[in-house]
């Protein structure tokens, strides 16, 4: 047991820190605005993605003869830990980065890796996650949005719900029926589709904090070509849970994040008025900051515990669920403790000259309330864990 | 970075394991809880040959000379197994505590013996009025801020009853004078309570692991409503839950052994992180196990309550979560800005 790092990973932090420290002022141009307003906005996150790539920190794990590093999880914990700490602008490419990406290493054909993953890369193309459907969603299975063949292509129609990024999205890694009298998880096809296509309409949907970082996405009669399916026709479930599995274990999500949360709210009650005092003298405030700081400080422990076997070759299992449940309802817990602190200001939004931080933190927490929502709902993680990790039966 | 243990580390923990498997079963428990002393001078003699007893002590006093690392992973089988002999207070804080701060005489005269299996110590730190196993041959006791080693001639117990009756607690009161005096610093009060902590952590963590295999173990077979009850979702969620804070407490109480064998300046908060966490989540898995055996689970005949008793005694004992969240916001608040 050790907590140091080796050699070479403590000169790959100091490499990443200084490249941080150089780009002060592209991060701070950028996070100047929101990706969501469009435009020159979005344009901005993709010359910040475009920088990573050139700096070969847009995706550290992948393998060298894809355009990566082949750097160890350790390291994508590094680089992950100094993204945070630098204040670094979201990536807008994540889930071509970070989920596709990696599908397509294990899954694409040569073709399809060849033309997706430097394009992936140097964010030329944007992603988007098409699974969710108005009457699919923890029954992902139970999707209705159908491909029928015609000669070399496949002709789809249906539609897909709470595509994040849609609006900007080229391209979407989709799950559509092929075989409509197989039973529910098989008969369905991983295809690639193109956007731009004819028959494709993308709607914006606005989200409670009044964005619109997702969309609904229509598909009528859109051709694809029979190329674009990942992994065999019919055996999409295959694919689409290999991609979960990076979604939810792959990213096992940064502990800095919560950290430098956990200081700004002890900050915060150090100088927020609270009776004659501040919200830090407060015993139930005290209390609840030592249970949050005991609550990421187990969290950043656990996700080293995880590392190191995942540093070691082991797959991540169904034990990524137990990191996501964690994770996401930390993440409320926190952001409801900095409400609280805040007492009547917390509901004040932007704009209120009266608001902390321009209202920034009811934004943290409405977007922390998607997190037990997203990527799989606590229940579904629970269910996971029941069953796949403890061997309860299904019944 | 490695956070895990080395095979030889899980060899040794296998090896304690199926020793008390066989040597620690429900029913020794039950005999311990029956009996005069309460203890097995055999179990005792057992573990000392393998090596567990002295396992902290030097080599050069006849010990492992290994450390806090080594050790947590057997204090966390004692709990499973509900070992009712003090391990812990002879192993984790005594034993240290005379290697650290005892004179060269007294390290001597009884880090030998401990290592050997031939005498336990046993320690009462400001905080807990009782002392447990207080009919060791040596007992640490903290009075007005300094801590005493003091043999029993010198004092004079009550025995207590205590609800989980393997655990033998005493009233003592003692006649110190120079000649007892083993430290007045602070520093190794607070070092001393800091493992006491750590380890009772870590007996926790085997406990509540314990509670959560029998009730995974039950509601897999136990049927209702013609179906087993580990299939309803209700039942699929606690488990889920409990699962989640149990393995949790594993990288608090690990890291916290690490922290403490390395005097990491972080040590003492690390302690506390583990503590408190372990605590509650004993008391989940606790909570949990009893309501999903239902009423066999309250007979005094299934050995679920074994598990109950001791757990719940050990949330307690050593500082329960909130003195340790209290001990963290102090120390949150009171370093700079
Ligand atoms: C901000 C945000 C971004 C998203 N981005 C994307 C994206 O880019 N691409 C994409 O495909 N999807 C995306 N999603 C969709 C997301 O994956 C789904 O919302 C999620 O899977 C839940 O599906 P649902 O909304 O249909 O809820 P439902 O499945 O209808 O669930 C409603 C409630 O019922 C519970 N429930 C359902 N089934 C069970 C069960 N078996 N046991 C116990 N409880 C159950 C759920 O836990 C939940 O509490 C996004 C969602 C959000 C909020």
């Amino acid at each position: 047991m050790n907590f140091e790092l080796s050699g070479e990973d403590a000169a790959f932090r100091d490499e990443v820190r200084a490249w941080f420290a150089d780009h002060r002022e592209q991060i701070e141009h950028t996070r100047a605005v929101d990706w969501e307003a469009g435009g020159e906005a979005f344009e901005r996150y993709r010359a910040w993605e475009r920088a990573l790539f050139e700096a070969g920190l847009g995706a550290v794990t992948w393998p060298v003869e894809y355009g990566g590093r082949g750097a160890s999880m350790v390291q994508q914990a590094i680089l992950n830990e100094e993204y945070t700490l630098a204040d670094a602008p979201n990536r807008i490419n994540r889930l071509g980065l970070g989920l596709l990406g990696p599908t397509l290493m294990v899954y694409g054909t040569p073709e399809q890796k060849a033309r997706h993953l430097p394009r992936i890369l140097a964010c030329d193309e944007i992603w988007c996650q098409g699974y969710s459907e108005p009457n699919a969603g923890s029954d992902l299975a139970s999707l209705r949005t159908r491909a029928v063949r015609e000669g070399d292509e496949f002709v789809v129609n249906g539609q897909k719900i709470w595509t994040s990024l849609g609006r900007f999205g080229d391209w979407i890694f989709t799950l559509v029926r092929t075989d409509p009298a197989a039973p529910k998880h098989k008969g369905i096809t991983f295809l690639l589709v193109d956007m731009h296509s004819p028959g494709i309409e993308v709607r914006p949907l606005i989200q409670i904090d009044g964005s619109a970082r997702f969309a609904e996405v229509f598909f009528t009669d859109v051709r694809v070509p029979v190329a674009n399916v990942v992994g065999r026709v019919d055996d999409g479930w295959t694919v689409a849970m290999a991609l979960l599995g990076f979604e939810r274990g792959g990213g096992l999500y940064g502990p800095a994040l919560f950290n430098r949360i956990l200081r700004d709210v002890v900050e915060l009650s150090r100088r927020e008025p609270r009776g004659e005092g501040v919200a830090a003298d407060d015993p139930d405030v005290r209390r609840r900051v030592a249970q949050s700081y005991i609550e990421t400080r187990v969290y950043e422990l656990t996700v080293q515990r995880a590392l190191t076997r995942l540093a070691r070759g082991e797959a991540p299992g169904p034990e990524a669920s137990l990191n996501k449940l964690y994770w996401s309802e930390m993440k409320v817990r926190l952001d409801e403790l900095a409400l609280d602190i805040l007492g009547p200001r917390a509901e004040l939004g932007p704009g209120s000259p009266q608001a902390e931080n321009d209202g920034g933190w009811y934004g943290d927490y409405l977007y922390a309330r998607a997190s037990t929502i997203f990527a799989g709902t606590s229940e579904v993680q629970k269910n996971i864990i029941a069953q796949r990790v403890l061997g309860l039966p299904r019944e | 970075m490695d956070f895990d243990f080395s095979s030889e580390q899980y060899l040794l923990r296998d090896t304690v394991r199926d020793l008390l498997r066989r040597e620690c079963t429900p029913g020794a428990v039950r005999a311990a809880w029956a009996s005069e002393s309460g203890r097995s001078p055999e179990r005792w003699r057992k573990l000392a040959d393998l090596g567990v007893v002295g396992l902290t002590v030097a080599e050069e006093h006849g010990g492992a000379g290994m450390d806090e690392v080594d050790l947590v992973l057997i204090l966390e089988e004692a709990g499973r197994s509900l070992l009712p002999e003090p391990l812990l207070e002879t192993t984790a804080v005594g034993a240290p505590l005379l290697a650290r701060s005892g004179s060269d005489t007294l390290r001597a005269e009884w880090l030998p013996r401990i290592a050997a299996g031939d005498a336990t110590v046993t320690v009462g730190l400001a905080g807990s009025p009782y002392v447990a196993d207080a009919t060791a041959d040596l007992v640490v006791l903290e009075r007005q801020g300094a801590l005493h080693a003091v043999t029993q001639d010198r004092l004079t117990l009550q025995p207590l009853r205590s609800v989980d009756r393997a655990r033998r607690l005493f009233s003592v009161t003692a006649e110190l004078g120079d000649d007892t005096l083993l430290s007045t610093s602070a520093a190794v009060a607070r070092w001393a309570f800091d493992h006491a902590a750590a380890a009772t952590a870590a007996e926790l963590v085997g406990v509540a692991g314990a509670m959560l295999d029998m009730t995974v173990a039950y509601v897999k077979q136990r049927e209702q409503f013609g179906r087993r009850i580990g299939s309803f979702q209700a039942v699929q969620h606690k488990l889920a839950e409990t699962l989640l804070l149990v393995d949790s407490a594993r990288s608090a109480v690990y890291y916290a052994a690490w922290a403490l064998a390395n005097d990491t300046p972080d040590a003492s908060i690390a302690a506390s992180v583990a503590k408190a966490y372990a605590s509650d989540a004993e008391r989940r898995a606790n909570a949990e196990a009893l309501q999903l055996h239902g009423g066999i689970g309250f007979t005094w005949e299934h050995d679920l309550h074994l598990w109950l008793k001791r757990g719940k005694a050990l949330e307690l004992q050593y500082g329960d979560a909130d003195l340790h969240r209290r001990r963290i916001a102090d120390w949150i608040y009171a370093t700079a800005g």
